[in-house]
């Protein structure tokens, strides 16, 4: 288990670090946007930029999400068990969360996949003479994070009494 | 056969708690997969959020508002409101309800409003003589209340969906926001204390705590002034607000350390919009099927077999919305549900403005509405309330700005004040 454990760490830290930078990158970039833009400079590669930063940032803070166990669901059975009491049900309807989302999330990389090889032949330079089809290998890489954290929290459930999600 | 078990398999996913973007990405997997589509198209329809050119004011939008929330903002403008408004009567509960409208504008999760300020707001209220239950339920329902107002995630989030202009929807939330405050500010002078606690107007005081919050208190009039005035677009504004907000709270007020809150508040702040755009990734797809399918308009078919006006499909629609309110959160309602009820509403002739200030104001309810609406959990936590307490305290609230609803339901010209 110490090595899953350091493993679910090192991916933590990592998104995060991430996660700041895309933040401050944001901001940084559309203010400098509008300020060059008072004086007739209008840099063309910053509107995609950030674009792309935003998503890059959807599926890192996905990544963290995860771990904290904070993603939007309808959680109507959960919070019933949790009311209730019944520890050892929630303990495996968290595991079946875990374990689903994980093996989903693998039929969403394969889609990825087969959408970057498209795009790789096909593909347009969105900034910076970057061609789409390696912007969009996001895709298949951060749901292979956030799959990897699911099924990283499934094993650590066997460990803790109570898993995330 | 197979659809209806996958259907089945979805949605009992769903009711345990697997994480909407998953339900969405499997939704939209399993029906492109039956209809012999390759399923690269989900992942196309993922990227295609990158286009969105308002995409950025989200996170943007959201930053300045957790910044603000992370810092002693709450406590200063809710000065400021005090010594203005404090002398009339239930003036303290009005100043609650306009303080947290601002505050939910800005941080558009009504989970922070109640957690940044209702630590600030319960103990004054109580100290006023309001009953414990009043506060409870003021605190609760005035936690979403800002939804209707600029620059308010949610209102962005429509917009983006239902591709209607944003500022336009910012101005038609304006009348309604201001309706749904002012019945709740009747409701808080009516059930204040017998004996409230008399406060004067001392100028000396207002002005001072003017001079500690102006700079935090002229956001959302420079907002509104910036964007109707023609001088910034909205996501200029977005990120004018995110960059001045992070200005004055880290060098100019303080209240913010730049290596210590900073990195913490950007994940919180990430984490929240990632946990929306992620299910609007994979819901887009999903959606988007739907429509090829034509579903919209089989539903409008089938509705307009019971449905004869367009009112009777608004009142249908309120008690729809209700319930969905209070089984989604607000921002996996409008991605999941507007693409579908949109093409509808507009056959039966509902304007779009009209129909995106209905929507907000029904998930609106939907978040402290019991029994499982957010606000009643997140007040229970913040406060070590038990949830049966929030649910009797709430009731009230519920069923003014259900009054509120139907007001803004059946007046039209509410929504469409500014517009011809």
């Amino acid at each position: 288990m110490g090595i899953v454990k350091k493993l679910d760490w090192a991916i933590e830290k990592f998104a995060s670090s991430i996660l700041v930078a895309s933040i401050l990158a944001i901001l940084f970039c559309s203010s400098l946007s509008i300020i060059l833009r008072w004086f007739q400079i209008n840099l063309s590669w910053i509107d995609p930029f950030v674009r792309h930063l935003v998503l890059l940032g959807t599926f890192v803070g996905g990544v963290i999400a995860t771990g904290r166990g904070n993603h939007i669901g309808i959680d109507l059975i959960s919070k019933f068990l949790e009311v209730k009491g019944y520890e050892h049900a929630k303990t495996i309807v968290n595991r079946v969360i875990l374990l689903s989302s994980g093996l989903v999330l693998i039929w969403l990389i394969k889609a990825g996949t087969d959408f970057t090889r498209v795009e790789m032949e096909f593909s347009k330079v969105e900034f910076w003479g970057i061609k789409s089809g390696f912007l969009v290998l996001m895709i298949p890489i951060w749901p292979w994070t956030i799959s990897l954290r699911f099924l990283t929290l499934f094993i650590l459930s066997f460990e803790k009494k109570e898993g995330a999600v | 056969m197979n659809g209806w078990v996958v259907t089945v398999a979805i949605c009992l996913l769903a009711s345990i708690g697997v994480p909407l973007f998953i339900i969405m990405g499997l939704a939209a997997l399993a029906a492109f997969t039956f209809s012999g589509v390759e399923v690269s198209a989900v992942a196309q329809e993922m990227y295609r959020i990158s286009s969105a050119p308002t995409l950025m004011t989200i996170p943007l939008f959201t930053f300045a508002g957790y910044l603000m929330a992370e810092s002693h903002s709450p406590k200063r403008l809710m000065k400021l409101a005090e010594t203005g408004l404090g002398w009339i009567p239930g003036g303290i509960s009005i100043v609650t309800l306009i303080v947290c409208a601002f505050f939910t504008a800005f941080t558009g999760a009504s989970g922070v409003t109640i957690i940044a300020l209702g630590g600030v707001i319960y103990p004054i209220l109580l100290k006023e003589g309001y009953s414990e239950k009043y506060t409870l339920g003021a605190i609760t329902a005035s936690g979403s209340l800002g939804l209707l107002f600029p620059p308010s995630l949610p209102i962005i989030l429509y917009g983006l969906i239902a591709k209607v202009d944003i500022d336009k929807l910012f101005k038609a939330g304006i009348v309604p926001g201001f309706v749904i405050i002012l019945i709740l500010s009747i409701w808080s002078i009516y059930n204040g204390p017998k004996k409230e606690v008399k406060h004067k107007f001392v100028l000396k005081n207002f002005l001072s705590a003017l001079k500690e919050s102006w700079l935090e208190a002229i956001l959302p009039v420079a907002v509104l002034i910036g964007i109707y005035g023609g001088f910034v677009t909205v996501t200029e504004a977005a990120a004018f607000t995110a960059l001045y907000i992070f200005i004055i709270e880290v060098f100019i007020y303080k209240d913010l350390d730049i290596v210590k809150d900073i990195p913490r508040v950007s994940i919180e702040t990430m984490s929240l919009v990632s946990g929306i755009l992620l299910v609007l990734c994979c819901a887009l797809a999903f959606t988007n099927y739907m429509v090829d399918e034509d579903v919209p308009m089989k539903i409008f078919a089938l509705m307009k077999t019971y449905l004869t006006s367009k009112y009777s499909f608004l009142f249908f629609l309120n008690i729809f919305l209700l319930i969905v309110g209070s089984v989604m959160d607000i921002f996996s309602a409008i991605i999941v549900v507007v693409p579908l009820i949109l093409p509808v509403a507009h056959d039966f002739g509902v304007n779009p403005l009209h129909l995106a200030i209905i929507f907000l104001t029904n998930l609106e309810i939907g978040y402290l509405h019991p029994p499982i609406g957010i606000n009643l959990f997140i007040a229970s936590n913040r406060f070590k309330k038990p949830i049966t307490d929030l649910y009797s305290a709430s009731i009230p609230f519920v069923v003014l700005l259900v009054i509120a609803l139907l007001l803004i339901t059946y007046v039209p010209s509410m929504s469409l004040f500014w517009f011809n």
